[in-house]
């Protein structure tokens, strides 16, 4: 009875929410929960991507190195974009300077500053074409459940974002370092003062945040079988709309709003042009400012 | 007012041939995006103008030519910021570009008025050389590929057809010039859509699309959204044909997709591997400046569309003016380029000869039918 057609669409929203949710965890650690406005988190999924591709074209690894490779190349972009667009913004340390929301706002600029130095550095070290990834590599191999139609990708995007999403959980709630990020982000200065090293607390935000953004860049371009320096910026809208939809501090909020995302774009091309289907993204962006100011599952906190 | 045109014309002609005058060297711009979105089209432009001037340069002729590229970034507002700067600099007598129909079109404005002659190796909307007498092209329009296509495929037997294109003023145009063509053969266009540039994710639309059971796919896209769209296609295992335009006519095609590119039809007006010696000359010449890639058909134009632009400052030489190259440009006949045998006609389209080809074995192979 029920038309197939639906649930094949329904299994490619899922698909695609999952691709946004996986850019969308790391995004969320680093802007959201840390509360620090960063808008060079796409550049940090390109580099992963760009790293994984040379890797493969130098030495042919087996896969796991290749992810394991991206994800050390995400950890060092993660340190020195902290270390060049958000520690200068912090050696004022005087009470006035912690509280100004003009100095918290500013990395806004330097972060996007980074983004547009590395996009054009990669275009010019490697050409603004798409690269493509070599056949064996790709995770797109059909795989068919029942009446639809996945690929092995899905799979493994789908165990990557949950595992991800359930360790930066337990990270956060159960952990010392969980709870000093949670710290630092609800209020700097009161967390200076009960003796949290906030430098490293920050840093380490930076870290495990960009290597999640390196690992969705990679696993990003296995995928589609394509990488250019240009790859960050679409996904890195669509996980900005995410994580506000979800309330900015929660992370699986962002990822069930990935998901809603994924499924209302291509349940919406079924009904209108495939054209308008970028509209739903940023019709739900503008809904959930409206009527949800603090998003769909955001905590009631008074935000800077 | 004619005679007022007329007279400004003739000032601003004389204005320039009195600069001109001095220098034995004669400018051109070229307008391009080497950056953004599509940079790596614009790159490739320039790669093939810099071996078509370097070419020209070394031939030992009475004048050097120097080409000044400005980077539009695909961008309609800075095209036209270009195109006014290129107006202002006398000593400029021609511009190629821009590369989307969008940008050419918003710069052509611009040039109209200033009496430039432009010639865009790209930009195939109906409408671009329509805009005044100072606009040509180097490629086949969608109202000579529409038409071309929809007899190709009626004639094995594709009554009902899909149309996929991108949004933007040339997907249009792929829409249209096709879809006029198929119903006036007696076929029915079953599904028509266009998609956004750059899209990933196309097993939305693919779904959407076979519903509607065509017999066969027209796609008018660029290699990039090919790749996905073929790769997606193969993913959801669906076997419909699918035709294209030469826009997509490149060997990342291929390289990007794979053996999901298997069987796809489209046309082109270049053939690297035409053995005949300036196609050869061109290939090699590339090559050498591409780590041994082999051209598309694109950069073929852009080199094309620079030679017959030089030899229009040639033909209109000494002490070209922007006039009289327009003039040399309109009587471009028989010009042999690597894109085959190029004449312009009174409405400044350029004639082009299209050829029929299927991707075998990994390759683009020509096909009688």
């Amino acid at each position: 009875m029920f038309d197939p057609y639906y649930l094949q669409q329904l299994a490619i929203g899922l698909s695609l929410g999952m691709t946004y949710a996986l850019m969308a965890i790391g995004f969320t650690l680093i802007f959201g929960v840390l509360n620090v406005v960063n808008f060079a988190h796409g550049e940090i999924y390109t580099l992963g991507a760009f790293a994984g591709l040379v890797l493969i074209s130098a030495t042919a690894p087996p896969i796991v190195a290749v992810i394991l490779g991206a994800l050390a190349i995400g950890a060092l972009a993660g340190f020195s974009l902290e270390r060049i667009a958000f520690k200068p913004f912090r050696r004022f340390t005087d009470e006035a300077s912690l509280k100004s929301r003009a100095m918290r706002e500013s990395t806004l600029l330097s972060s996007l500053a980074v983004s547009i130095v590395v996009r054009e550095a990669l275009e010019i070290a490697f050409g603004s074409q798409m690269r493509s990834v070599p056949f064996e590599y790709l995770i797109n191999t059909p795989v068919r459940v029942g009446p639809v139609i996945l690929v092995t990708g899905d799979f493994i995007i789908f165990g990557v974002a949950a595992a991800m999403l359930i360790g930066l959980q337990y990270l956060l709630t159960r952990t010392r370092i969980g709870l000093a990020i949670r710290a630092v982000s609800n209020n700097p200065l009161g967390a200076k003062y009960v003796g949290i090293d906030t430098d490293r607390t920050i840093i380490t935000t930076f870290v495990v945040g960009s290597m999640m953004g390196a690992a969705a860049g990679i696993l990003m371009g296995l995928y589609y079988g394509a990488v250019f320096p240009a790859m960050g910026f679409t996904p890195g809208i669509k996980a900005f709309v995410a994580m506000v939809m979800g309330g900015l501090s929660s992370i699986p909020g962002a990822v069930i709003c990935a998901l809603i995302l994924g499924i209302s774009e291509s349940m919406a091309t079924t009904f209108v042009s495939s054209g308008w289907s970028d509209m739903v993204a940023y019709g739900f962006l503008i809904l959930t400012l409206i009527f949800f100011p603090n998003g769909l599952f955001g905590a009631r906190r008074e935000r800077v | 007012m004619k005679f007022r045109l007329l007279t400004l014309t003739t000032l601003t002609a004389a204005g320039i041939a009195g600069s001109a005058f001095a220098a034995d060297t004669v400018k051109l711009g070229y307008q391009l995006p080497l950056t953004g979105d599509t940079a790596q089209y614009g790159q490739d432009f320039r790669k093939a103008a810099e071996i078509a001037l370097t070419e020209f340069n070394a031939a030992g002729k009475p004048f050097k030519v120097e080409i000044v590229f400005e980077d539009s970034r695909s961008d309609a507002k800075e095209g036209t910021n270009i195109a006014r700067k290129f107006v202002d600099d006398k000593e400029i007598v021609g511009v190629l570009g821009d590369f989307t129909s969008g940008v050419s079109m918003a710069a052509a404005q611009v040039y109209k008025d200033a009496g430039m002659p432009q010639l865009s190796q790209t930009a195939s909307h109906p409408d671009y050389t329509k805009i005044s007498k100072y606009q040509f092209r180097n490629i086949a329009t969608q109202a000579q590929e529409g038409p071309y296509n929809a007899k190709w495929m009626a004639a094995k037997g594709f009554k009902n057809v899909a149309v996929i294109a991108e949004q933007t003023d040339w997907g249009q145009s792929v829409v249209s010039g096709f879809s006029d063509a198929v119903k006036a053969n007696g076929g029915t266009v079953a599904f028509s859509e266009f998609f956004n540039r750059g899209l990933k994710d196309y097993r939305s639309l693919i779904s959407k699309l076979e519903r509607a059971k065509p017999d066969a796919i027209y796609t008018g896209f660029f290699y990039e959204d090919g790749a996905q769209f073929l790769k997606q296609l193969q993913q959801l295992g669906i076997k419909t044909p699918v035709y294209s335009t030469s826009a997509a006519y490149s060997p990342k095609l291929i390289e990007l997709a794979g053996g999901a590119a298997e069987g796809v039809h489209l046309t082109s007006n270049f053939l690297p591997t035409d053995p005949s010696p300036n196609v050869q000359h061109f290939v090699d010449e590339w090559k050498k400046r591409s780590d041994g890639a082999v051209p598309g058909q694109f950069p073929a134009q852009a080199y094309d569309a620079v030679r017959i632009m030089l030899a229009a400052v040639e033909k209109a030489s000494p002490n070209p003016t922007r006039e009289k190259v327009r003039d040399a440009l309109a009587q471009t006949r028989d010009f042999p380029g690597v894109t085959g045998k190029t004449s312009f006609s009174a409405d400044r389209e350029a004639e082009k000869e299209l050829v029929k080809v299927e991707v075998k074995g990994g390759a683009f192979v020509p096909v009688a039918d």
